[in-house]
């Protein structure tokens, strides 16, 4: 009876119920996916960033997220030689470990973890080098491993690093998310131990945040690393709790069961932003959306019908039906807001008759059934390939241009790719720094496999040279001259008809400031806020 | 009565063994590595049962965790929403069914029923899906997701969270507790919509039929208010042939609390199955076959006692059997 008693009045009491996340010291960030490991070395999917890079991590160098400059994180300077061949790096003193219930570090942070932490991505004899392969084909960068030639160490604090050839690159290396610096004590420990492969799921480093524990359900803890070299945090505990559903994700944000959520759907957009407690935070990422076409196979072995494709597609009506306001169109494969995007670069425009017109004027073969490749999965910047696969469907029937749309598994995609047999593929591409370079070479590059972005199966001499010319080159003007250059063939030729650029869209309470989102390393927390709720 | 006893522990174990066969058909089933043919199939029931009954059920593909482990904690955690769901509907659904039974074919009666059957007719995972989306229709702030709150780290003692949050109340204060009483409302609201109109029914039919008798009517005669009839002689009569209904409702409940779980993502045992499965991990389905129908099998026995000595008419009966 007693029990009922209480019962009926918690029923009751549930109506002054105080939101969970007042709290104010834990915040709960509710993203879409778990991350994979964390270690941003071997993990390069957003969720995997988002959970690691600013949390657990520092990098030598960062950019600053106002001025896009690059500041000192664990170094505080670098010299560049005379012949642009080495950069010397000096690097802050007095720097901790994390100190957890795995690991006591007994050192401050050194070269000698710097040297361990990107010889792992670069020297293949490394200890560490093959641990916890196989998290994907692209399993370390590849710009980074060319440019690198030998990492010296100097003094304790002081590093070298010698660059094969003058390239400009490095910093913007060194500020990604793959360059973060780990602990080799902690590494010789787990060694020690006969347990390398928790290097990667029991992380240290030298973050604001410890990592402390993360369970089945997808549910991950961060604690306050006291001894943090930094500022110091103003929200104690932050708390990853992963909720797949959009439609859960939003409920939570208004229940007060997220503080902030990651990647609402765009048609939830319109209501959020009418909701006063909810702010939306959006970001232009260096993602694309495109529809490549497959140059090594007839008909699309010819530009003009390459081009007469890309006329028959409303880009407009597809960024409306699918992205809302969550995206924006584009005509190039660069983001607007990059150094080298070329602002002369014209629409495409839409018009079905004049297509249909160059491709009989081609005499293209109307009996012919065009095949579109798309993955079964969505990525996190896109939430619906089938959705713009159909839509391109229909506007091909429209000219009379018969399609089938192919939803295929990550494996069988992959095989598909690989043996050419194909016409079209949707897909979308994420840059991982912030260089053309790094989106560029992957799509049109001849060295690049299908696999590795090139999925058009493009190689031309003249991209190419124009490519390699530019990353070598350290004037400035020049380079961008050359990526505006390579922007023109790219429209010329039609290799690819880009569809947009997905925005990184979080929603969050109205009492959370001060955290921010990088579009290539992802969320950070580091100067989070949180006042009380009501 | 020591008779009685014999005979109900008889028809556990008869129905125990078959419970285990089909256990163990299914870890055979799913340990494919073994070949059947080369050992005999008594010997290797044999192991098994000498494993179960050692609490060597297996470890998880998902946590490294024993599938006993997981499916007690997952299945208290299930049981707690039967409970609080059973409570509920209890509460709502007696009184509401004593008045249906009183005023039989009434108006009152009749909106009840039409209630009760609206209940019954909704899927309880629609119905679910339907709570989920209230904060975002009506500024509703309950809880959607999880069993707790990831913000308070419970210590697992018991298993039943209501009861480790009260017990960590030196951490947390009451707030923990007030946080998974939060998370448990809606599900149990879900649960108890199918629950309270199966109560309601049971109550109503079983009111009307001692509202019949001729005590009653007697009762009557004597110039009694409806009130004190029912408090001195219906509800005594009536309220006890529900217990044995509602036994045979347990198992539906357990199934439907499953489903719902999946929807709010509450981690028993119908998320661990659920996620166990897709992991491959189907030595999990056999660890759920003996806890979930073992439970089941337990309690309908202690009902069965249970009601044995709170009633005298089944007393009589046993009895009369002899």
């Amino acid at each position: 009876m007693r029990f009922i008693l209480i019962f009926t009045t918690a029923l009751i009491l549930s109506g002054c119920y105080q939101s969970e996340s007042s709290l104010k010291d834990s915040l709960i960030y509710c993203p879409e996916s778990k991350a994979l490991s964390f270690n941003p070395q071997i993990s390069h999917d957003i969720s995997s960033l988002d959970a690691t890079t600013h949390q657990l991590y520092n990098r030598l160098v960062k950019r600053d997220p106002t001025t896009h400059n690059y500041v000192p994180d664990l170094a505080t300077g670098w010299l560049l030689s005379a012949d642009k061949l080495s950069y010397t790096f000096f690097l802050r003193q007095n720097v901790n470990f994390h100190q957890t219930d795995y690991f006591t570090p007994t050192r401050h942070f050194k070269a000698d973890d710097v040297i361990f932490s990107l010889q792992r991505m670069l020297d293949q004899a490394h200890p560490f080098h093959s641990v916890n392969h196989g998290m994907g084909y692209y399993f370390f960068n590849h710009p980074f491993t060319n440019l690198i030639k030998d990492i010296v160490k100097i003094d304790d604090y002081t590093i070298k690093f010698i660059l094969k050839k003058p390239d400009i690159t490095l910093l913007d290396n060194l500020a990604a998310h793959y360059s973060v610096i780990l602990s080799q004590e902690y590494a010789q420990q787990l060694i020690a131990h006969g347990e390398p492969d928790k290097i990667d799921f029991y992380p240290i480093g030298t973050g604001p945040y410890k990592f402390k524990s993360s369970n089945d359900a997808g549910i991950t803890h961060y604690l306050n690393h006291a001894k943090f070299w930094g500022d110091k945090v103003s929200v104690n505990n932050i708390i990853f709790d992963v909720t797949e559903n959009n439609t859960k994700r939003y409920a939570k944000l208004l229940t007060g069961e997220c503080d902030i959520i990651a990647n609402p759907a765009p048609s939830q957009l319109k209501q959020m932003s009418e909701k006063a407690n909810i702010l939306l935070s959006s970001e232009p990422t260096a993602n694309i959306l495109l529809w490549a076409f497959n140059s090594n196979k007839i008909p699309f072995t010819e530009k003009k019908i390459r081009q007469a494709f890309s006329k028959a597609v409303d880009q407009n009506n597809l960024l409306e039906a699918v992205f809302y306001q969550s995206a924006t169109a584009t005509s190039t494969l660069l983001n607007h807001q990059s150094w080298a995007y070329n602002r002369r670069s014209t629409d495409i425009p839409y018009k079905p008759q004049e297509a249909l017109s160059t491709l009989q004027e081609m005499g293209y073969d109307f009996n012919k059934k065009i095949t579109i490749l798309t993955p079964v999965k969505n990525s996190l910047f896109n939430h619906s390939f089938h959705k713009i696969a159909e839509l391109i469907q229909a506007n091909l029937l429209k000219i009379g241009v018969e399609s089938e749309i192919l939803f295929l598994t990550q494996t069988e995609l992959e095989k598909r790719l690989l043996s050419g047999k194909y016409d079209t593929y949707l897909t979308a591409v994420n840059g991982k720094i912030n260089d053309p370079d790094s989106i560029f070479r992957p799509l049109l590059s001849c060295d690049s496999t299908v696999l590795e972005g090139n999925s058009s199966q493009w190689c031309s001499k003249e991209v190419q040279s124009l490519l390699n010319l530019t990353l070598s080159e350290s004037n400035f003007t020049t380079r961008i001259k050359n990526y505006y250059k390579l922007q023109e063939i790219i429209q010329e030729e039609r290799i690819y008809f880009p569809i947009a650029h997905v925005l990184r869209m979080d929603a969050f309470k109205i009492n959370i400031s001060g955290f921010w989102v990088d579009p290539f390393t992802g969320i950070n927390f580091q100067h989070v806020k949180k006042t009380e709720a009501h | 009565m020591l008779n009685y006893l014999f005979r109900r522990l008889n028809l556990l174990l008869i129905t125990a063994l078959i419970l285990s066969i089909i256990a163990f058909i299914i870890s055979l089933w799913s340990n494919q590595a073994r070949t059947v043919q080369d050992v005999n199939v008594f010997i290797l029931y044999l192991d098994y049962m000498g494993n179960i009954l050692q609490g060597q059920w297996g470890i998880s593909l998902i946590n490294q965790k024993s599938h006993m482990q997981n499916g007690l904690i997952a299945f208290s955690s299930t049981l707690e929403l039967c409970l609080v769901a059973l409570l509920t509907s209890v509460i709502i659904g007696i009184p509401l069914g004593i008045f249906s039974g009183i005023y039989r074919n009434g108006i009152l009666d009749y909106t009840i029923m039409s209630i009760a059957l609206i209940g019954l007719a909704l899927p309880a995972f629609w119905l679910a899906i339907m709570l989920i989306m209230l904060p975002i229709t009506f500024d509703m702030g309950l809880p959607v997701d999880g069993n707790i709150s990831p913000i308070y780290d419970i210590p697992m003692i018991t298993g039943f969270q209501l009861i480790d949050s009260l017990l960590a109340s030196d951490l947390y204060n009451l707030a923990a507790f007030v946080d998974r009483l939060t998370h448990l409302i809606l599900p149990s609201v879900v649960l108890s919509f199918f629950l309270t109109s199966e109560i309601i029914r049971l109550t109503r039919y079983s009111i009307s039929q001692v509202m019949k008798s001729n005590y009653i009517k007697a009762a009557n005669t004597k110039g009694l208010t409806v009130i004190q009839i029912v408090f001195r002689h219906v509800l005594k009569n009536a309220l006890p042939p529900i217990i044995p209904q509602l036994r045979l409702q347990l198992n539906t409940i357990i199934s439907i609390a499953m489903t719902v779980e999946i929807v709010f993502d509450a981690q028993g045992s119908g998320v661990w199955l659920l996620t166990s499965i897709k992991a491959g991990d189907y030595l999990a389905l056999s660890a759920a076959v003996i806890i979930i129908s073992g439970f089941i099998l337990l309690s309908s026995i202690v009902i069965d006692i249970l009601q044995m000595f709170i009633s005298p008419t089944t007393r009589k009966m046993l009895y009369a059997d002899k």
